[in-house]
């Protein structure tokens, strides 16, 4: 890598891995070592490609991007068919873990993981129903209908007033 | 913002919770970004590795086809030299590995008197995360004018390679300003260059960081960073200067001790050809400028990506282009609604944007043909991406942009 192209890729990392770091911490349900690995994988693939990446518009959102489906792809190496985590991932978070948390997690990691990650870029990302189908590769009426579903459920795991949990 | 529909307050209630929730995750960013970045060296390392062993097993095939003809070739000679052979990294072993406790005290032995603290460093020995060792120490230093980070890590690179090149060579003033940059040639033929530059190239924050990079005649590459404050980011800056002059910062990084720690490191992949460096951006971006314009720097390498600063008379205008043979699974990225697709298949978006300084302007025309190569090429209104805008508009039209994407030279002969 040319040495400004490197610089310019280690300054990106820097000041994106926390970002990546705490979106893959939501897309794995607060299993920490899995966010961790994902947010290297898909820093590393951008690596790879940084100087085709870094000529487009938005590497952040790009980079974003490339985690949703890192984290997809490990998914389905999992398991075959789509499900959701049976098995709760052990939470270990730094600092106290508040009920809204350990609440909002347990009930993350009990959608389908594409779901999931419907939930995670139109709330956590901001994106929109197109640009979250353009990550998902999906259209936007799949997605629609994951986010109507995964409200639902949400709905029905965090009860109305979800912001009982939240600090005041 | 979700602007595509009425928000529901549950929703709003979910985006707060998610925000908070995932706001308290904290991890080692650093840390993380490096340990991306060698996962990252390692891929390309695999993927060059397959594109030598293509290659490779060609070779070998010619070497097998000459074998028939004359018995007691060189298959003997050819097979050990088979990239292939060396796809995963194998321990070279000239050397004992080194502790990460030994490279800390190594560094401590080697800096001035002073204070340290936040020690940390890693060994020669691969671990779950780095199959590929990266040797590293790290830690505060204060010799009683300031707290500064100070690191120094070891790898190797192939003697005479571009890796070797590159790690000595001055960066593109264009892309990296800096104070002062040096390259010497010491006694015993290792190359060094001091760079004297700016963590943040827009100066943001004024934190100065200096490297070393040291690279011997054997491939031993030794890299000292060292900063005017506690760490590398987000730490007040503590002194003028960063401790160590540019000399006492030649003589850290040619220190016998890292060498040691080198030769215990496996011996780096050799380098094939990338794909790619069959193409010749600079030249062509060279040639097809709009006739009139004075080109007053442009960059040093041929290859997939080049620059050029051009003048009209009015001011100097950034003109760089990425030439990618490659680039479909990117192209719902890129070439969203509003883009044009041509009748011969290819699509063309063009953008102007803000750029990252004040009033600095960002025109973008992307091209990528109907088979993945892509062409995009951006102009800015301000010789680099780190000053300010000189001028109101960059030096070339969009249809002059456009006319220079859309021309074959690109791909001839690549």
């Amino acid at each position: 890598m040319r040495q400004a192209r490197a610089d310019e890729y280690a300054e990106f990392a820097a000041a994106r891995a926390g970002h990546l770091y705490r979106s893959a911490c939501l897309l794995t349900a607060g299993d920490t070592h899995l966010a961790e690995d994902l947010v290297q994988e898909a820093l590393g693939r951008i690596y790879v490609r940084w100087s085709r990446i870094s000529g487009i518009g938005n590497p952040a959102a790009y980079a974003q991007t490339v985690l949703v489906r890192v984290f997809l792809t490990h998914q389905r190496r999992r398991s075959s068919k789509e499900r959701a985590t049976d098995v709760l991932p052990d939470v270990a978070v730094a600092g106290v873990d508040t009920p809204l948390r350990l609440t909002l997690l347990d009930a993350l990691a009990r959608l389908p993981a594409k779901d999931r990650a419907v939930v995670v870029l139109r709330y956590w990302e901001d994106r929109s129903i197109e640009e979250t189908a353009g990550v998902l590769n999906a259209s936007a009426a799949a997605v629609r209908t994951r986010c109507t579903r995964a409200l639902k459920q949400l709905r029905g795991l965090l009860g109305e007033d979800i912001g009982a949990y939240a600090r005041p | 913002m979700l602007a595509d529909q009425d928000k529901d307050p549950f929703e709003e209630r979910l985006a707060a919770a998610l925000h908070e929730t995932g706001g308290g995750f904290d991890t080692d960013r650093t840390a993380l970004a490096a340990r991306g970045a060698v996962r990252g060296r390692r891929k390309r390392f695999v993927r060059r590795a397959a594109v030598a062993g293509g290659t490779a097993s060609v070779v070998l095939a010619c070497v097998g086809g000459a074998l028939v003809l004359r018995p007691g070739g060189t298959a003997t000679e050819a097979v050990p030299s088979s990239p292939t052979a060396s796809a995963e990294p194998k321990p070279s072993a000239t050397a004992p590995p080194a502790t990460a406790k030994q490279m800390i005290g190594t560094l401590k032995k080697l800096l001035p008197k002073g204070d340290f603290s936040e020690e940390r460093g890693r060994g020669t020995e691969p671990t779950d995360d780095l199959k590929v060792p990266a040797p590293y120490a790290g830690l505060v230093f204060d010799d009683g004018h300031g707290a500064a980070a100070v690191e120094v890590s070891v790898g190797r690179v192939q003697p005479g390679s571009t890796e070797a090149r590159q790690a000595t060579q001055c960066p593109d003033r264009v892309y990296t300003p800096y104070d002062a940059c040096r390259t010497s040639r010491l006694a015993d033929s290792s190359v060094v260059t001091v760079l004297q530059r700016y963590e943040y190239p827009d100066r943001r924050v004024d934190t100065k960081l200096w490297t070393a990079e040291l690279v011997t005649p054997t491939g031993q590459h030794i890299s000292v960073s060292e900063w005017n404050a506690a760490a590398e980011k987000d730490k007040p800056v503590t002194r003028t200067d960063p401790p160590l002059d540019p000399a006492q910062l030649t003589r850290l990084a040619a220190a016998k001790e890292w060498r040691t720690v080198a030769d215990a490191l496996p011996e780096p992949l050799p380098e094939p050809e990338l794909p790619g460096s069959a193409l010749h951006a600079r030249t062509d971006l060279l040639a097809l400028l709009p006739k009139g314009l004075k080109v007053t720097d442009k960059s040093s390498d041929d290859g997939d990506f080049a620059y050029a600063v051009v003048d009209d008379g009015k001011g100097r205008s950034l003109v760089q282009v990425n030439v990618q043979p490659d680039m479909l699974d990117a192209a719902g990225d890129l070439f969203g609604s509003g883009s044009e697709t041509l009748p011969d298949g290819t699509r063309v978006a063009v953008k102007q944007g803000p750029g990252d300084r004040g009033h600095q302007v960002m025109w973008t025309v992307d091209t990528m043909r109907a088979d993945g190569r892509r062409v995009v090429i951006s102009a800015f209104n301000a010789g680099t991406q780190n000053e300010p805008a000189t001028r109101e508009a960059p030096a070339l039209t969009i249809a002059q942009m456009r006319t220079m994407a859309l021309d074959a030279r690109w791909w001839s002969g690549s």
